[in-house]
């Protein structure tokens, strides 16, 4: 399982949580560890969304 | 050779006036000939009988793999591991120890603690946990995926694919056939090889020469899989194929190799693994430390307090009021192969140097790219600015790893 982690400046993804052990990986198409995460993705799984982050007020 | 070599010192035998002393022309035109009665020198490659020695051009790099000596163990530092389903795990650094049933052998620096072979310190040790019989599809295996940055010169995959051999040291409380394969990044290409043990508990050196696939498709010169080496401790027989040439299958050891898991308490160890360019072992190519670790550290490396229960890590600054997050930059040892994934300990084994800058949670860790990571904590500052390092926090479990494996 997995769970977005957004940027708390950009509230962008940033980051994807593994949860079964806290990793945090990287948006890199050559970490193999995101690469099982688009595979992941590709067989139809759904991550969790990212806690919603407090923004700066403009 | 080393006489041979006198021939390139003729230029600074030279005189002011462009002559050559007498003594110089006499001393290697006498080395030149014993360098010629004891071996056949042409470009380079150095050829004995039939057999090419060190036919990779490389005074370094001879060997592709990288801590073959299992000298390196930063994720572990000598415990034991037990093998998971769910993940890959590292016995040592780059060697990868993995079996599609959980529990079946414990992997470790030096298990069982027997002599190393001549000229090693350390090896990388599997024990099996039970005597487990493998399904058509089960595999249980040690191995390690070389960098195509670091095979592309073998130009496999076409007409000019290189012969390698590979060569280690194995000790077994089991006896017979064992093997492994050669295979490509998409697993499509294996060549499955067989070696034997004959004496229990013995250290036996082990050779196997393949000749370079011509065909197939092999990664180049990039940062991923280039070739995977395949120790197989069990394989299926839908996994296994036949030993000797290459196939269009993807294998991970040859059909009816032994299997270690198989046999409760059965052992199998492993050091001195060398794969390089031609058709004959050579010598171990021996690594200094430092640069041995600086190898391993480009897929893996690792901040931890073992050694010092308030081991500091990085500044951090507190720079984002509404989510109170304080972070800060981290520069990776050496250039990784990609930006890491990172895992740490429980924010309770973290502390910073400045008590008004508490840490209270991980708010992300993230790779930035091959060079640098982001460090994030939420804090209980209440200033915009406060600067701390980030510690450990008196204990010696802390640690933060990064990862860049293939």
């Amino acid at each position: 399982m997995y769970k977005l982690l957004n940027n708390p400046f950009t509230n962008q993804t940033q980051n994807i949580i593994r949860t079964s052990d806290g990793a945090f990986i990287p948006l890199d198409p050559d970490n193999t560890d995101y690469q099982a995460y688009l595979k992941w993705v590709a067989e139809g799984n759904t991550p969790q969304s990212a806690d919603e982050v407090t923004t700066p007020s403009a | 050779m080393t006489q041979a070599l006198n021939l390139a010192n003729l230029a600074n035998s030279v005189n002011s006036s462009g002559q050559l002393a007498g003594s110089a022309v006499n001393g290697a035109v006498a080395s030149a000939t014993n360098a010629t009665n004891a071996t056949n020198l042409t470009g380079g490659t150095c050829t004995i009988g039939t057999t090419q020695l060190g036919a990779g051009d490389a005074s370094i790099m001879k060997n592709r793999i990288i801590n073959g000596a299992m000298v390196i163990d930063q994720r572990n530092a000598g415990a034991s591991i037990t093998n998971n389903s769910a993940t890959f795990a590292w016995g040592v650094d780059r060697m990868i120890v993995y079996g599609t049933q959980t529990s079946k052998f414990t992997s470790q620096q030096n298990a069982g603690s027997v002599t190393p072979p001549v000229g090693f310190t350390n090896y990388l040790g599997i024990t099996s946990l039970s005597a487990y019989s493998i399904t058509s599809t089960d595999w249980f295996a040690v191995s390690q995926r070389i960098e195509g940055f670091n095979t592309a010169d073998l130009q496999w995959g076409t007409a000019n694919a290189k012969t390698v051999t590979l060569s280690f040291q194995v000790y077994s409380s089991l006896t017979g056939t064992f093997g492994g394969v050669l295979t490509n990044s998409a697993q499509n290409r294996s060549y499955p090889f067989t070696y034997t043990v004959s004496s229990v508990n013995t250290w036996t050196s082990i050779s196997i020469t393949v000749a370079g696939d011509t065909t197939g498709t092999w990664v180049g010169a990039t940062n991923g899989t280039g070739i995977a080496v395949v120790w197989g401790l069990g394989v299926g027989s839908t996994l296994s194929g036949t030993a000797g040439s290459w196939a269009g299958a993807n294998y991970y050891s040859a059909t009816g190799a032994t299997s270690v898991v198989g046999t409760s308490g059965a052992t199998f160890y492993i050091t001195g693994v060398q794969l390089e360019v031609g058709s004959s072992a050579t010598g171990y190519e021996y690594v200094n430390y430092q640069t041995s670790l600086a190898n391993c550290q480009r897929y893996f490396s690792r901040w931890d307090s073992t050694n010092n229960t308030y081991t500091p890590f990085i500044p951090i600054t507190y720079s984002y009021a509404p989510s109170t997050i304080a972070q800060g930059t981290y520069f990776h040892p050496v250039s990784m192969r990609s930006a890491p994934t990172i895992t740490s300990s429980a924010i309770g084994t973290f502390n910073t140097s400045f008590t008004v800058l508490t840490l209270s949670a991980i708010q992300g860790f993230t790779g930035i790219d091959k060079n640098v990571s982001s460090i994030a904590f939420t804090t209980a500052a209440s200033t915009l600015g406060y600067t701390a390092i980030v510690t450990a926090n008196g204990v010696t479990t802390a640690f933060i790893n990064f990862s860049a494996e293939l």
